[in-house]
């Protein structure tokens, strides 16, 4: 795939698997595992990417005795989401028209 | 291996980063460890599951451009002391032809690799010419009542045509290739600058 759409859709992703509820490094792979695989490294970066484009911001809490750092998504990163939503209703739409084409053929 | 000795490994890995990058780093595999033990895992298993030290390195890497790794090698660690400013001054017909050598060095290999696919896509774009060529002249021939000529420039230009379609995926194919393998160049570079003996 090419990679500035999938560095989109991993973006995205990260997002969507904070969006309800505060979330933490494990816990997000481990909920896009069915989806997608996500290594560590690849998860560090995204989070740092998104922190600095302010989609999300990051609290240190303490469990179990250990400090764990939760991300909380932030209005911009909702409206990420929301324009994600929009692009890809194009996209499907332009997908269809394309796959119709193909089994005229 | 256990927590303390893969994190002490990625540590030693990762050293000639900014310290505060490292420390966040290995907090961050630290909390990935830990959560994967509470999941279940024992502790060989959590850090198994993380992937072995070097390629973790290496991934960590290819994320961070190569000009920020040189910025940071290069700012010293301690105060300069008036001597070594001294010497810095001094020692300036020997280290400024050094640094442009070095610096030509990475540039003339930029500019080779940019060369061979440049050169590549400039044989596709003249064998698409040689396609409008071919028209061209069959188009001018025939108007001059020389059918045969036409005819054979016409043929030349579907050869062209023809030639050019399978030139293309080469040429895209060797273009992807060799970007691969300078991204891969660039991971070598990095590992020279970072990493344990630094």
């Amino acid at each position: 795939m090419d990679i500035q759409l999938k560095r989109g859709l991993l973006d995205v992703c990260v997002l969507a698997a904070i969006k309800d509820k505060d979330s933490y490094g494990y816990r997000i792979i481990k909920d896009m595992k069915p989806y997608l695989e996500l290594s560590e490294s690849t998860l560090y970066t995204i989070l740092k990417r998104l922190e600095t484009a302010g989609m999300l911001t990051v609290h240190t809490a303490e469990h179990d005795g250990r400090l764990r750092k939760y991300y909380h998504i932030t209005d911009s990163g909702l409206r990420r989401i929301e324009e994600f939503k929009e692009d890809w209703k194009e996209m499907l739409s332009i997908y269809r028209f394309v796959v119709k084409e193909d089994e005229n053929e | 291996m256990n927590k303390q000795e893969f994190l002490a490994e990625l540590r030693r890995g990762l050293q000639g980063l900014p310290q505060a990058d490292i420390e966040e780093r290995v907090n961050f595999y630290s909390e990935m460890i830990d959560d994967r033990m509470e999941d279940g895992l024992t502790e060989s298993e959590a850090v198994a599951e993380i992937g072995s030290v070097g390629e973790v390195v290496s991934q960590i890497l290819s994320d961070i451009p190569l000009t920020r790794l040189v910025k940071e090698k290069i700012k010293p660690k301690r105060p300069v002391s008036p001597w070594a400013v001294v010497l810095l001054i001094l020692g300036f017909p020997l280290w400024l032809p050094l640094v442009i050598a070095f610096s030509a060095i990475i540039l003339s290999i930029y500019i080779v690799v940019w060369s061979v696919i440049i050169s590549l896509w400039a044989i596709e774009v003249t064998v698409m010419a040689g396609i409008l060529w071919g028209i061209f002249c069959a188009v001018s021939f025939i108007l001059q009542g020389n059918a045969i000529a036409g005819l054979i420039s016409f043929a030349a230009g579907l050869c062209f045509a023809g030639l050019s379609i399978y030139l293309f995926f080469g040429c895209a194919a060797v273009s992807k290739g060799i970007l691969f393998l300078t991204k891969k160049a660039a991971v070598g570079v990095k590992h020279m600058i970072v990493g344990k003996g630094n």
